[in-house]
């Protein structure tokens, strides 16, 4: 009887009445935190086209890259937009977002910047996830000479305060590229001598189209690039050897260029690729018929995937640097026909 | 006067029935924060059931898979007059990442029962979802009621929807 005597007095309390009636929720929790990644904002002036966003996007129909029409006086711009009703708000269009200022914007995270101390050397060490094979034999070889690389969750990690710069872990690498030492300084100069490579080497391949247009479909165009050229150029951009065969290297290591090639006698002015490219590098005009514009053109394959007739030619070319001294190298070209499906939508 | 009491009640409380139809159950279990005493569903006036026969709106989470293209009208046809579809989360508004091409889901939802609010996301927020439901119920649901009458007063509901549809 004393219990219920107490419960009663305990509930007729004025401030358990006051807070059992004006229960409610927190307004803090109702309110979407700052720090929430919401839906991406697409800023339409800075976007260049590329298109790495729809290739990072994993939910479809969530980004798509559109484009204004053009009128008398203005080109129309490329733009992506996103569709809420896909979007999963990942971020991934955000990251991979090339441009600067980027276009895209979702969250912080591809916003932050990794912190490195600027090293007394021109080269900051960074070890690739995926190619490393967890060996740890740069933690043997760095533990006896700056202990910078430990092994954080089962895998090397460089510590980037520590490091010299001295590059014995990527002599003792097995693996090709699985360490990097990547140049911190003359980034503008290092752009300047890519743009540079991949310039000579595309007019080089494309010089030799005739004959790729022939290549059967399993069939591999070969070349050989002596890079005496290519040296003399760079070295006008920078003297810097060690930084120019560096840029070199990595340029053929990775680049898969992609061809695209143009017959216009095949052409047949049916004009189905002009409303499907994306960057608007396809014109129509009633004298000259379709024209391409390889200035403008993205090598998207959307052209070869559309055309009925066999016009456009689609061909991804590799490249291989022979082991020798600067001057005389000899980067091997292959061209090899793109196994893309045509006439898929 | 029996039906006035009628809508005096739906205007203050909702009963609704949650259907996964096939997705990650990540905006299920959004759902089940708000039942959490930190979102508190209850508070205004929402009950949650597993039963269609008791619900006033249906909440479709999920891209429609192929066991659920029947049996999900078969659920739309079990809940008494008046209803509210609303679609929480992506995946019944495009079918979102499982809508790859050769996959079988049959998004959107709309193709099977007819969808008052959606809820965009990936998955929505407890409080978005939230905001649905209140957008769509109670007043939503008393309108509806009173549209199946043949009266045809019931124009706030279109009101509330179509802020929700956008």
């Amino acid at each position: 009887m004393s219990s219920v005597i107490w419960y009663l007095y305990e509930f007729a309390r004025k401030s358990w009445a006051e807070k059992f009636a004006n229960a409610r929720t927190d307004q803090e929790i109702m309110e979407t935190p700052s720090r929430f990644r919401d839906f991406p904002q697409v800023r339409k002036e800075y976007c260049i086209a590329c298109g790495a966003c729809t290739a990072a996007c994993p939910a479809p129909m969530a980004i798509k890259l559109v484009r204004t029409s053009d009128n008398s006086h203005e080109e129309g711009i490329t733009y992506p937009i996103i569709n809420t009703r896909g979007c999963i708000r990942c971020g991934f269009c955000a990251e991979v977002c090339p441009t600067d200022p980027k276009t895209l914007l979702c969250g912080e995270n591809h916003l932050i910047r990794e912190k490195f101390t600027i090293l007394p050397v021109d080269k900051m060490f960074v070890i690739d996830d995926y190619l490393c094979i967890r060996c740890k034999k740069c933690i043997k070889t760095c533990s006896e000479i700056a202990g910078a690389i430990s092994e954080v969750d089962k895998k090397p990690v460089i510590d980037q305060s520590k490091c010299i710069g001295c590059g014995e872990c990527i002599k003792n690498c097995p693996v090709k590229g699985a360490i990097k030492g990547i140049f911190i300084e003359n980034v503008e100069e290092q752009k300047a001598i890519i743009n540079m490579v991949v310039d000579t080497l595309e007019a080089r391949i494309e010089a030799d189209q005739d004959k790729i247009m022939e290549l059967e479909p399993e069939e591999i165009y070969k070349i050989d690039f002596p890079t005496q050229e290519l040296v003399d150029e760079a070295r006008k951009i920078i003297p810097n050897d060690e930084l120019i065969r560096d840029s070199i290297e990595k340029v053929t290591d990775r680049l898969k260029m992609r061809i695209v090639t143009w017959d216009d006698e095949k052409c047949t002015n049916c004009r189905l690729c002009v409303g499907e490219c994306p960057s608007g590098a396809i014109t129509y005009d009633k004298e000259k018929g379709v024209q391409r514009n390889p200035d403008k053109c993205l090598r998207c394959s959307i052209c070869y995937q559309t055309c009925p007739f066999g016009v456009a030619g689609f061909y991804v070319a590799r490249f291989l640097l022979t082991e020798t001294a600067l001057e005389d190298g000899v980067i091997k070209i292959t061209v090899k026909p793109s196994q893309l499906p045509i006439g898929v939508d | 006067m029996l039906d006035s009491l009628k809508d005096i009640i739906r205007k203050s409380s909702i009963h609704a029935c949650l259907v996964s139809t096939g997705g990650c159950n990540g905006c299920d279990i959004e759902v089940v924060a708000l039942l959490s005493p930190r979102y508190d569903l209850e508070q205004y006036g929402i009950y949650f059931h597993n039963n269609p026969r008791e619900a006033d709106v249906i909440l479709i989470a999920g891209a429609v898979t192929e066991q659920w293209r029947e049996k999900l009208q078969r659920i739309y046809a079990k809940a008494p007059e008046p209803k509210v579809v609303v679609a929480i989360g992506n995946c019944p508004l495009s079918g979102d990442v499982f809508n790859q091409e050769g996959s079988s889901v049959y998004a959107p939802v709309s193709d099977f029962i007819p969808v008052d609010a959606e809820v965009s996301g990936c998955p929505p927020r407890p409080s978005e979802i939230l905001a649905a439901i209140l957008a769509v119920g109670p007043d939503a649901i008393a309108a509806k009621g009173r549209q199946a009458k043949g009266d045809q007063k019931a124009q706030p509901s279109e009101k509330a929807e179509g802020e929700e549809k956008k």
